[in-house]
C-alpha cells in the first residue's frame, strides 16, 4: 500500500509539471494552428536562465527565479512569433514544422556553444530533502513546491483566459481566426501574446524541473515528445485537456513503473495514448472541428 | 630524369615517415552522451600531440555519431570507402560500437574500441575488431567480488538503463551473483532520460536488498542517488557500474555520492607507466579531471597510430601487428588476446573505487588501494 501511495503521489506531482509543458504547447496550437517543435528547446532555454540566475553572484533560488524567467521567456516567445512564426502562418504545415524544428536546433546548438555539453546540476539545500506524510510515504520538497507553483500559474491562466478582455480575444482567435479579425481583434497581436505565454509556461516548467533534474543542451527532445503526447491526449488546443493529460501521464508512468516494469513505462504511456485516440480521436477534451 | 621522378614518387608513397597516417575517429561529440565523449576527444588530442613529438605524421578524420548507431554506421562507411583510413578508433557507446564492428569486418578496417562495455562486441569472432577496455562481465564481477570481500550480502537489487550497456552489464551481473548465492530481489530497467525514479526506488526499498547495483550514464546517476536518498533506500552498499558513477560531476555532489562504490578502467593515481603524468597534462590543458574514457582513448590512439605507421599504412598488416603486439602504458599492460570466447580483447585489470571525502579512492585490488573501504553504507543524513 505504501508503495502504491508513494508512486501515486509522485506521479501526480511530476504530472503537474508535465501539465504546464502541455498547456504551453496547446495554447500555441490553439491560437496559431502551428505545431511548435521547438517547445522542448524553449523549456531548455528556461532551464539555462534558471541556471544562470542560480550561479550568478546573486545566487537566485530556482523557484524565485520563475519571477525572472517567466517575463523573459514571454518576451523571447513574442520575439520568435513576431520575427519568424507570423511569416509562415499561412504557409503549408510542412514549412511551419521545418521552421520550428530549425529554431529548436539553433537554440540547442547555440546553448551548447556557450555552455558546452556538460551536464549542469543545480544543488540547492533542499534538492534531495523530503518530509514524511506517514505510512512510509515521503514527499520530495522541491517537487511539492513546483506542484504548488504550477497550480497557481494554471489557475491564474484560466482566470486570464476566461475573465479578461485579452484572454477572451485570445480564445476568440483560437475559435475562428477570420471571424475574430472581422470583429476587430488584432489577431497578429493575439498570436504574439499566445506564443509568448506558451514560451513563458515552457520556460517556467524548465525552471521548476531544474532543482530535481539535470540540464544539458539536448534535454529539450525528451520534453518535446512528452508535450505532444500530453497535448494530443488532452485534445489539441484544450487547456483543461492538457492539464488532465499531464497528470494522467505522470500517474501512468509512475504506476506502470511499479506494477509492470520501469523499462516498459513508455510503452504503457503510448498504448494508453493509442487507445484514447482510437476511441476518442479528438483527444479527451477535444472538440473535433470540421 | 624520369627515373628519378619515379623513384621520388615511390619513396613518397612508400615511406611511412613522410606519408600521413590517416586514422578515423568515431565519437559522440554532440548528443546526450557528449559529456563523456568529450573525454575521449581530449584523450585523442593528447595522443595526437605525443605522436607528433614521436615524428609520426598523423591525419585524423573526425566523425560525430551523436550516440546513434545508424549515424555511427554511415560514419564508418564513409571512413572506410571515401577517406580510406588505415584504422578507426571509436565509437564510444556499446550500441554504436556493436553496430560498427560488423562494418569494420566487412571493409577489413582495423577498429580499436576504447571504452564500450557490451561483451558481444568482441565475441563475434571478428578479426578486425579490437577492444582496449574490459567488457561488462568484468564490471559486474569486480563489483560483486568487492562487496563479498567487504561484507556478507545476501540479496541484490538491479536498476539500469535499458540500453545495450545497461542490459548487458546487469545480465552478466545476474549470472555472476547466481554462482555466489546472492538472491536477486528486484530487477528494474528504465528508459533513458526519465525524470522520476521514486516509484521504482520505493518498490526496491520495500524488498530491503543488501546491495543495490546501478548501471547508468552521467545525468541519471545523480538523479538515482538523489531519489534513493529521498525515498530512504538504505542498502549495505550502492554499487555503480562505470560510466555515470565515475565522473567528476558525480563526485562533486557530495551529499549523495559519498561512499558510493564504483568500478573503473583507470584511476588518476594508479601506478601504470605515464598515468599520473597523463592526469596532470590533461588537467593543465583542458582544466577538467579526466575520466577513464580519456585514458582508454589516449592509449587506443597511441597504439593504433604507431601500429599503422609501422605497418606502412596497410590495413591487413596493421591488423596483424595489433594482434601480435604488446604494449605497456597509461592503461597498464595491453595485449589483444583470445580467451573465454573473446577475440582481440585486452584482458584489462578493473579497479574498484569508492568516493571518500569527495574524491575517488581506489579500494581494490589491494595492491592498487589508496584508502580503506567504508562498509556498510552509513545511514542517510
Amino acid at each position: 500500500m505504501a508503495v502504491f501511495m508513494q508512486s501515486l503521489l509522485s506521479g501526480i506531482l511530476i504530472g503537474g509539471v508535465y501539465a504546464l509543458i502541455g498547456i504551453g504547447l496547446t495554447l500555441i496550437f490553439g491560437v496559431m494552428r502551428v505545431i511548435n517543435f521547438a517547445h522542448g528547446d524553449i523549456l531548455m532555454v528556461g532551464m539555462y536562465l534558471t541556471y544562470l540566475a542560480f550561479t550568478s553572484h546573486f545566487g537566485i533560488d530556482p523557484f524565485v527565479s520563475v519571477l525572472i524567467t517567466f517575463p523573459l521567456m514571454f518576451l523571447f516567445g513574442g520575439f520568435l512569433q513576431k520575427v519568424f512564426i507570423n511569416r509562415v502562418l499561412n504557409a503549408v504545415a510542412q514549412n511551419q514544422i521545418l521552421l520550428t524544428i530549425g529554431l529548436g536546433l539553433i537554440m540547442s546548438n547555440t546553448v551548447m556553444l556557450i555552455f558546452t555539453s556538460d551536464y549542469k546540476i543545480l544543488s540547492t539545500s533542499y534538492s534531495s530533502s523530503t518530509f514524511q506524510v506517514g505510512g512510509g510515504v515521503s514527499v520530495s520538497v522541491p517537487l511539492l513546491i513546483s506542484f504548488l507553483i504550477t497550480s497557481v500559474i494554471t489557475v491564474a491562466l484560466y482566470w486570464f483566459l476566461l475573465k479578461t478582455d485579452t484572454g477572451q480575444a485570445i480564445r476568440a482567435t483560437a475559435q475562428d481566426r477570420d471571424a475574430a479579425q472581422l470583429m476587430g481583434i488584432n489577431v497578429k497581436r493575439m498570436s504574439i501574446i499566445a506564443f509568448g505565454l506558451g514560451s513563458a509556461l515552457a520556460g517556467t516548467a524548465g525552471a521548476l524541473i531544474s532543482p530535481t533534474y539535470y540540464i544539458f543542451p539536448q534535454v529539450g527532445s525528451v520534453f518535446t515528445l512528452k508535450a505532444f503526447v500530453i497535448t494530443v491526449l488532452g485534445g489539441m488546443g484544450s487547456v483543461v485537456g492538457a492539464t488532465l493529460g499531464g497528470i494522467l501521464i505522470g500517474i501512468t508512468e509512475s504506476l506502470s513503473a511499479v506494477y509492470i516494469s520501469s523499462g516498459w513505462k513508455d510503452v504503457i504511456v503510448f498504448v494508453l495514448f493509442l487507445l484514447v485516440l482510437l476511441f476518442k480521436p479528438s483527444g479527451l477534451m477535444g472538440k473535433s472541428r470540421t | 630524369m624520369r627515373k628519378n621522378f619515379l623513384a621520388l614518387v615511390a619513396t613518397l608513397s612508400f615511406s611511412p615517415c613522410l606519408l600521413a597516417q590517416k586514422i578515423g575517429v568515431i565519437n559522440t561529440i554532440t548528443g546526450a552522451e557528449a559529456p563523456i565523449g568529450e573525454n575521449i576527444t581530449n584523450g585523442i588530442k593528447l595522443a595526437e600531440e605525443d605522436l607528433k613529438k614521436k615524428g609520426i605524421n598523423l591525419q585524423l578524420v573526425w566523425e560525430d555519431d551523436t550516440g546513434k548507431p545508424q549515424i555511427s554506421m554511415s560514419a564508418m562507411e564513409k571512413l572506410a570507402t571515401r577517406d580510406n583510413v588505415v584504422g578507426v578508433v571509436g565509437p564510444y557507446t556499446s550500441a554504436c560500437s556493436n553496430a560498427v564492428s560488423k562494418l569494420a569486418e566487412k571493409y577489413k578496417v582495423p577498429l580499436l574500441i576504447p571504452a564500450a562495455a557490451k561483451e558481444e562486441i568482441t565475441r563475434q569472432g571478428l578479426k578486425y575488431v579490437f577492444r582496449m577496455n574490459a567488457p561488462a562481465d568484468k564490471y559486474a564481477s569486480s563489483l560483486i567480488d568487492a562487496a563479498l570481500s567487504l561484507g556478507k550480502p545476501k540479496s541484490i537489487a538491479f536498476i539500469y538503463e535499458n540500453t545495450d550497456f545497461g542490459t548487458s552489464t546487469s545480465k552478466t551481473a545476474k549470472d555472476y551473483v547466481a554462482t555466489k548465492g546472492i538472491q536477486v530481489v528486484a530487477d528494474q530497467s528504465y528508459p533513458k532520460g526519465a525524470a522520476d525514479y521514486r516509484s521504482t526506488l520505493a518498490q526496491i526499498k520495500s524488498k530491503n536488498p543488501d546491495l543495490v547495483f546501478m548501471v547508468s550514464y552521467a545525468g541519471e546517476a545523480i538523479l538515482l542517488m538523489r531519489q534513493s536518498r529521498e525515498v530512504g533506500l538504505q542498502p549495505q552498499a550502492f554499487l555503480g557500474a562505470g560510466a555515470g558513477f565515475t565522473t567528476a560531476d558525480f563526485a562533486n555532489e557530495r551529499a549523495i555520492s559519498e561512499n558510493v562504490i564504483s568500478c573503473t578502467q583507470w584511476t588518476q593515481d594508479v601506478n601504470w607507466p605515464g598515468a599520473k603524468e597523463f592526469d596532470k597534462r590533461y588537467k593543465a590543458k583542458f582544466g577538467k579531471v579526466p575520466s577513464y574514457h580519456a585514458a582508454c582513448a589516449y592509449a587506443s590512439m597511441m597504439i593504433m597510430a604507431e601500429t599503422a605507421k609501422n605497418s606502412g599504412g596497410d590495413r591487413a598488416k596493421t591488423r596483424d601487428a595489433l594482434k601480435a603486439g604488446k604494449w605497456n602504458g597509461v592503461m597498464g599492460e595491453v595485449q589483444f588476446a583470445d580467451y573465454d570466447g573473446f577475440n582481440n580483447q585486452n584482458n584489462h585489470q578493473m579497479l574498484v573505487q569508492q568516493i571518500i571525502s569527495g574524491n575517488y579512492e581506489t579500494i581494490l585490488p589491494s595492491r592498487f588501494a589508496t584508502k580503506k573501504a567504508v562498509y556498510p553504507f552509513p545511514k542517510w543524513k
